[in-house]
């Protein structure tokens, strides 16, 4: 019974500081940018390292897997941007 | 804001460099900088009526315009004289179009195909190309404006689906979209509504994120760094991007006659299979039957 009061008491301390909006969606924008951003670099990382791996090990190949690893670098380039889109879209209608 | 220092003894040109310094040092990173940007992204734009109508003109149709009629220009300039051994600029435009050629052909269409999407895939580079460069001039590049990406992608994905279906056939195009299993069906569909978003969402964001970052540029460091930054963000972004659209416009429209032709040869085979266990199954009939007659006798 003690332990429910207190909860309330700081329920209501807390309930008295009111939450702009806009610092909520600069929060979310940044954080969207920045695990977006994590993801697809990742994802790029390894795609180049095999890239470079089996063009080591076959180096008369090199032209077909620069074309193939440039696509698909292209691909998860527009997974980032779509981030950045979601971002630039909280930040400027707040 | 800066007092002019005025000495007697200084020339002109002394004079213009003390108040050029002033003026340089308060604009860095002066005012206020999200209102700035977000008055930079605002477009310009009126409206007129015709007739009884309303049409809204904005900034992106008319740079649009200027961009194309200078890209038109110096695409003349381009391809000037024929001559039977290239060389200069027939050698580049000729290289150009046999690249395009080339990749046509690798995503999966012959020869006469290839020649056919070829010229509205490479207007639709230049055209892009020259859109997107103008904010090398600080110009507004009209992809910043969400309407341009989303009714390019909206009319590019129009014309793959027609163009395809004018090489293989509306049968061709349904069989394209069976292709491996007919449970595949509903995701194929669902793909042609991603597609156009995504090509338009690629473009926009690159484009619309390249913008504020050279007007915040502009903003904090007015001096020389916008200047390097510029030539990746304003102009090997835009072609980048220009370059990356028609190849997915090409792999696009490759894909689906590669999938109508893998569905025919599917259905051919399977036709075949068909046909080979009937005519198994009448020889096995006809053996039992002789053998039946045999032991009768």
């Amino acid at each position: 019974m003690n332990y429910l009061m207190t909860l309330q008491n700081a329920a209501l301390q807390v309930a008295q500081f009111e939450i702009d909006p806009k610092g909520l969606a600069g929060l979310g924008a940044g954080l969207a940018i920045g695990l977006g951003a994590c993801g697809a670099a990742l994802g790029m990382g390894i795609a180049a390292g095999k890239a470079l791996e089996s063009a080591a090990r076959q180096p008369e190949l090199f032209g077909k897997l620069q074309t193939l690893l440039l696509t698909s670098i292209v691909f998860m380039e527009s997974i980032a941007i779509y981030a950045l889109v979601v971002s630039l879209l909280l930040i400027f209608t707040f | 804001m800066g007092t002019h220092l005025i000495t007697l003894k200084t020339s002109w040109w002394a004079q213009f460099w003390e108040a050029f310094v002033e003026k340089l040092k308060g604009s860095f990173g002066n005012g206020n900088i999200g209102e700035e940007i977000r008055h930079g992204i605002l477009q310009w734009k009126t409206e007129f009526t015709i007739g009884g109508k309303d049409f809204l003109l904005t900034d992106a149709v008319i740079v649009t315009w200027i961009a194309v009629f200078l890209f038109i220009l110096l695409l003349i300039w381009l391809s000037a004289p024929k001559k039977s051994v290239p060389k200069g600029r027939q050698f580049f435009m000729e290289s150009v179009v046999s690249l395009i050629l080339s990749v046509c052909k690798s995503s999966g269409m012959n020869e006469k195909q290839a020649e056919t999407v070829a010229p509205m895939v490479g207007t639709i580079g230049c055209f892009l190309i020259a859109c997107n460069v103008s904010s090398l001039f600080k110009i507004t590049p009209p992809a910043k404006n969400i309407a341009f990406p989303f009714a390019l992608a909206f009319f590019t994905i129009f014309y793959v689906i027609g163009i395809s279906i004018r090489f293989v056939g509306v049968k061709g195009f349904i069989g394209s979209l069976l292709d491996p299993t007919p449970v595949m069906f509903p995701f194929k569909i669902i793909d042609y509504i991603i597609k156009p978003m995504s090509l338009a969402l690629r473009l926009f964001g690159n484009i619309f994120g390249s913008f504020i970052l050279m007007e915040f540029l502009y903003l904090v460091i007015p001096l020389i760094v916008p200047g390097i930054f510029g030539l990746w963000f304003d102009l090997a972004d835009g072609i980048l991007q220009a370059v990356v659209f028609s190849y997915l416009t090409m792999s696009y429209i490759g894909e689906i006659v590669e999938g109508a032709e893998a569905h025919k040869e599917h259905a051919a085979e399977k036709a075949k299979a068909k046909a080979e266990m009937k005519a198994q199954k009448a020889l096995e009939e006809k053996t039992i039957q002789e053998t039946e007659a045999v032991a009768a006798k």
